[in-house]
């Protein structure tokens, strides 16, 4: 098959499936149906994405030409990174829009719902695959839209249930509750503010590289060009982009408020779209740049450093804030930023670590950024959907669900101990062996950074384990019992978060078998040189933490703690609080002083006024008496009297 | 030739649509504008070359239509918007014209010439390979816009028109001026043999169009015009007219650019000042079209400051002018179409939740405010050039750090308010939830313009348009080196 035409179906046949739906928006009947062919779009999408991997030579370019003459091209690669990459996201896509069959069904717009989610996945495909910089930038704005018309997908703000935070909370002068249409609102805001200085870095990249593909651009003469300080402006700026869109600290709010969409797009907006773009790009421009071997850059050290260390934070500050969360998916949502966080940690120390697996010569701490990011995706969209399914069993979206309740629900309870188990490095399940990998990283990083990251690394590891078991005793085991309960039907749902789940058993099998995961298997190993090793003991550590968590989910001797925690430590005081305030008072000047003033100067008082003044003076002038006319001639005689006597004396 | 013949078609419109009917009439005038439409774009592909009209003694020189890319791009600008609004102008007119108890038909007759005459002058202005040429359509323009205000505007109509007129008066005897200069240097007034501008045309021509564009100072006639105009006129005024002055400076500055080079610093910095400070200005405003009108002076920051960027920001400038009124465009529409459906609602304290009984109209304001903040429209294009320019210019350096922040700040502002207002405005809490029967002509030309916004993005338009606007602009400005 020509590869064209592939491509074409990728990317297309989303959008393009959900544009009937768009059309019969008025009819009831249609949009009803309609659905089905969105699904069948991104269904397309999965097959050629196996394609691709399974039948497209790897690591080569496919180039068509766009703007030739300033080399912004259509150039896609079939790289490592986007053959797997691609894969996962159509398939967790394709998951997730048949659970949405069952979920979005007698929803208000199911149109707006279609089309954004297809144009959502559409989007990060073409981010996975570009190597263009422009072309990636337009998937990338593509995900930033359609983001903002599905988190804001119930615009109405009339149901309580797609609300974040309780209702009537305040802290201060800050009610900690937030509508659908807010959510939308600051996740675009906030986005954009990363996604300006993110094209001014592409633009630079543009005016310093002679082409702007990823694969092709020579980063180590780019940055030498531009010195220590260009370097630095240069790739903060980049990563403001992917920071924002990451949701990593300081810009996480936005992620937070996110929950007020639909919990499908929740799903897909954690797993493999959006904040998982941010970490999936650095992972793909860190394996083109290879700092590893640009040790010689001035500047790009500190660069990588702040990478690092804004990724461990975030995973700690996610992973504590998640501890005091009570609302299912809030406390799901600072999971992922905690894990987003350790992507980028991971990514980040390659710098240090210089270590070749494999064939392809691929750099360990890459590898392993990215296979956490695999095996999160499925493990977080089984774990979203299943507290979908929740929300719609139960009418809350807090976390709620006894024992008794649990038994109703078994599928979503067996799915969330797997999902579960295998996410957070219980050994020997699947996350163990990844995350196992990465305590490797971070121990390489003992010269040259310390103790620091293994250690933010282990807590963030341990508070994680900790509140995935509080997720699955306070919705099946231990929480309270629901005030409602509507436990029959949703067929579709369970189809959609059971395959998901079953993903995280073929990449079990996948480490076992494959080149790659012999690392994995080895960092995981129980004993080296007869010492138990760190991963172990990270991994027994981990395995205490949910034991415990699952047994006691709830501390209240720490209410308090939990509740500033649960506040996410008061970072919305910055969103709502501080960063309007600001805004509204310069533009309360801006109003209220300065155009009010020169519309007043050019347009109501002065000028006009002036103009009133000078013309009652001349028609003054004009009364018609003679006494008026001798008074002026006598006037002006006067002043030419003293003119010429002062010109008299001058000369 | 051809080319010739298309243009006419807009003038013919102008005369031959008072003789029909409202509906007629409004047909043939989105046909006249949509045939010059696709023969510009088959220009594009093919080429088309310029054409001679007569020529005068000195210092007039030759008048010709001028057929280079960046008269195309303007024009295709033109054509498209001005043929989509007409079309959405349909109903809105008729509403309006029986709101101030007018009779429909007579008035219309009224109403469509003026509209067919203002809009095809623009066209030609454009395409104006004269000052003076270029001059006469301005001025028509002005004169239209001013009288369709007069006639059919809201509020305190007659003021506003001549609030508009004299300060569009200013700004084009002090235009005058400038090239009167320039045509006594050089001999002639024909773009294409004007050799050098000069010291003193440039300020006359500068302070002129900053006038028309306008930036921070005199922007404040902007508000009151676009706010009370008859909404169609608002969605050609704000869109087309006022870039035009950009236009112009672009055609200047092609000539000679070294007034921009001498005071780039200054201009630049009041370009950043003026687009962030109206951007601002934006969240405070409560009458919805007077929230666009402080946009519009904000996107017009833009391309004064593109045009301070060298070859890569003249090239903004033109990408940006077509975004901004595409965007603009289908804004104002929308804003007229909320006045129409509810009532003359203007008030955007009094909207909220509106994508309830409106959606339609709510998803093209979407696309409008995507337009301005450069998201999947043809704006990305034109952002890109900027900060290409922006780059070029002032380098990546801890020394030119105060101006790429500033410089990401506007672009950053612009969504903000955009996203801010549609909340406000169509989302939250709905206060009408019946779903309104609107007429078609009320959104399906909005979708249009936001669809061919799309299309210019990608092959096949983009790769001939981006192309032959250097192929323009790169001679002109002395390139393939660095910029002078």
């Amino acid at each position: 098959m020509n590869e064209w035409l592939i491509f074409l179906l990728l990317f297309l046949s989303p959008v393009l499936s959900s544009v009937p739906i768009v059309l019969a928006y008025k009819s009831k009947a249609w949009t009803e149906k309609l659905p089905y062919l969105s699904v069948f779009g991104i269904f397309v999408s999965v097959i050629m994405s196996l394609y691709i991997l399974f039948v497209l030579p790897e690591n080569q370019q496919f180039s068509y030409p766009w703007i030739p003459e300033f080399g912004i091209n259509i150039v896609l690669i079939t790289d490592y990174l986007s053959r797997y990459m691609g894969v996962i996201t159509a398939l967790i896509a394709f998951f997730i829009a048949i659970y949405g069959l069952d979920y979005m069904k007698g929803d208000y717009r199911p149109s707006w719902y279609w089309f954004f989610f297809n144009l959502f996945t559409a989007s990060m495909l073409l981010v996975v695959y570009s190597d263009n910089l422009f072309l990636l930038f337009v998937g990338w704005e593509g995900l930033g839209a359609a983001s903002w018309g599905l988190i804001g997908h119930w615009f109405r703000d009339d149901n309580d249930i797609s609300y974040v935070g309780k209702a009537g909370r305040k802290v201060g002068p800050l009610e900690l509750s937030w509508p659908p249409s807010f959510g939308g609102w600051r996740a675009i805001s906030t986005i954009r503010f990363g996604d300006v200085p993110m094209f001014l870095a592409l633009a630079a990249i543009w005016a310093l590289s002679p082409t702007l593909n990823i694969s092709e651009i020579e980063w180590g003469t780019l940055f030498e060009t531009l010195g220590a300080g260009g370097t630095i402006i240069l790739l903060l700026c980049l990563l403001m982009g992917l920071f924002t869109k990451s949701a990593q600290v300081p810009f996480s709010e936005w992620l937070m408020t996110a929950m007020t969409g639909p919990t499908t797009v929740s799903a897909l907006l954690h797993s493999a779209t959006m904040v998982a773009a941010g970490a999936f790009v650095f992972i793909k421009l860190t394996w083109y740049i290879a700092p590893w071997t640009l040790h010689g850059v001035h500047g790009l050290e500190y660069v990588y450093l702040l990478v690092l260390f804004i990724g461990l934070l975030s995973g700690l500050y996610g992973a504590l804030s998640g501890s005091g969360m009570l609302e299912r998916k809030v406390l799901l949502a600072a999971s992922t930023m905690s894990s987003i966080g350790l992507m980028f940690a991971a990514a980040a120390a390659s710098y240090w670590v210089d270590v070749e697996v494999g064939e392809m010569h691929m750099n360990f701490a890459v590898l392993v950024a990215f296979w956490y990011m695999a095996v999160h995706a499925f493990a977080k969209a089984s774990l979203f959907l299943v507290s979908g399914h929740l929300i719609h069993a139960t009418h809350s979206r807090f976390l709620s669900g006894g024992l008794e309740f649990g038994k109703k629900m078994v599928p979503a309870f067996i799915v969330t101990i797997v999902a579960t188990t295998f996410l957070v490095g219980i050994p020997p399940l699947t996350a163990y062996w990844v995350k196992s990998a990465m305590d490797e990283v971070m121990e390489h990083l003992f010269h040259e950074v310390g103790y620091l990251p293994l250690i933010l690394l282990v807590l963030t590891s341990v508070v994680y384990s900790g509140i995935m078991a509080k997720f699955l005793a306070l919705n099946f085991i231990k929480g309270e019992k629901p005030h409602h309960e509507h436990t029959h039907g949703g067929g579709l749902m369970k189809v959609g978060y059971s395959l998901m789940v079953s993903v995280l058993f073929v990449l079990l099998y996948i480490i076992f078998t494959s080149e790659e995961g012999h690392e994995f298997v080895a960092a995981g190993s129980v004993l080296k040189h007869g010492t138990i090793t760190i991963s172990f003991g990270v991994g027994i550590l981990a395995l205490l933490a949910y034991m415990v968590a699952l047994y006691r989910p709830q501390i209240h001797a720490l209410n308090k703690l939990g509740a500033f925690f649960g506040d996410r430590m008061y970072l919305p005081f910055m969103n709502d609080f501080i960063i309007p305030k600001i805004g509204f008072f310069v533009s309360h000047l801006v109003q209220d002083y300065g155009n009010r003033g020169i519309d007043g100067f050019f347009n109501t008082v002065t000028i006009p006024g002036l103009f009133g003044t000078i013309s009652k003076r001349i028609r003054g002038i004009q009364t018609g008496y003679l006494s008026r006319y001798i008074n002026i001639v006598l006037g002006l005689v006067m002043i030419l009297l003293v003119v010429v006597a002062i010109g008299g004396v001058w000369l | 030739m051809m080319l010739l013949y298309f243009l006419i078609l807009p003038l013919l419109a102008a005369v031959l649509a008072p003789l029909l009917k409202p509906k007629a009439a409004t047909h043939l005038t989105v046909s006249f504008f949509l045939l010059p439409f696709f023969a510009i774009l088959s220009c594009l592909f093919y080429g088309c070359a310029e054409v001679h009209l007569m020529t005068f003694s000195a210092p007039i020189g030759e008048l010709y239509l001028s057929a280079d890319f960046i008269s195309h791009a303007f024009g295709l600008t033109i054509c498209i918007v001005s043929a989509m609004v007409g079309l959405f102008a349909l109903p809105y007119m008729e509403h309006r014209f029986v709101e101030m108890e007018l009779s429909v038909e007579s008035e219309f007759r009224k109403y469509i010439f003026l509209y067919d005459l203002y809009a095809a002058s623009m066209l030609w202005l454009v395409y104006s390979g004269n000052l003076i040429l270029l001059y006469i359509f301005l001025e028509i323009a002005l004169i239209t816009a001013f009288l369709l205000i007069y006639f059919y505007g809201y509020g305190n109509r007659r003021w506003v028109g001549q609030l508009y007129l004299i300060w569009s008066l200013v700004a084009g005897v002090l235009t005058l001026a400038g090239f009167l200069i320039i045509g006594i240097n050089n001999d002639t007034l024909a773009l294409k043999y004007i050799e050098t501008v000069g010291r003193y045309a440039w300020p006359f021509i500068f302070v002129g169009m900053v006038i028309e564009l306008p930036v921070l100072g005199p922007h404040v006639w902007l508000p009151w015009a676009h706010a009370e105009a008859p909404t169609p006129l608002s969605a050609l005024l704000s869109p087309l007219t006022v870039g035009l002055a950009g236009y112009v400076l672009l055609r200047i500055a092609l000539i000679d650019y070294s007034f921009i080079v001498t005071y780039r610093s200054y201009i630049f910095g009041y370009a950043l000042f003026s687009s962030i400070y109206a951007g601002f200005s934006v969240f405070k405003q409560t009458d919805f079209k007077r929230l666009l009108a402080y946009s519009t002076v904000s996107q017009m920051g833009y391309i004064l400051a593109a045009l301070c960027l060298g070859p890569f920001g003249l090239v903004g400038v033109v990408i940006q002018y077509m975004s901004h009124a595409f965007g603009k465009s289908i804004l104002f529409s929308s804003a007229g179409g909320i006045i129409a459906v509810h009532h003359g609602l203007r008030d955007v304290r009094q909207m909220g939740g509106l994508h309830d009984s409106i959606p339609a109209i709510s998803n093209a304001a979407v696309v409008g405010f995507l337009n301005l903040g450069g998201i999947l429209t043809v704006g990305m294009l034109g952002e890109f050039f900027i900060l290409r320019g922006v780059v070029e210019t002032f380098g990546v350096s801890t020394g030119s750090l105060a101006i790429l922040l500033a410089v990401i700040f506007m672009f950053i502002l612009s969504v903000w308010y955009g996203f801010y207002t549609i909340r406000k405005v169509f989302y939250g809490k709905p206060k009408d939830t019946t779903r309104k029967e609107i007429s078609r002509y009320l959104y399906v030309p909005l979708f249009l313009i936001g669809i061919t916004s799309v299309l210019l993005v990608f092959p096949p338009l983009s790769t001939a348009l981006i192309p032959g606007l250097k192929s323009v602009i790169w001679p002109l400005m002395g390139m393939g080196g660095i910029v002078p």
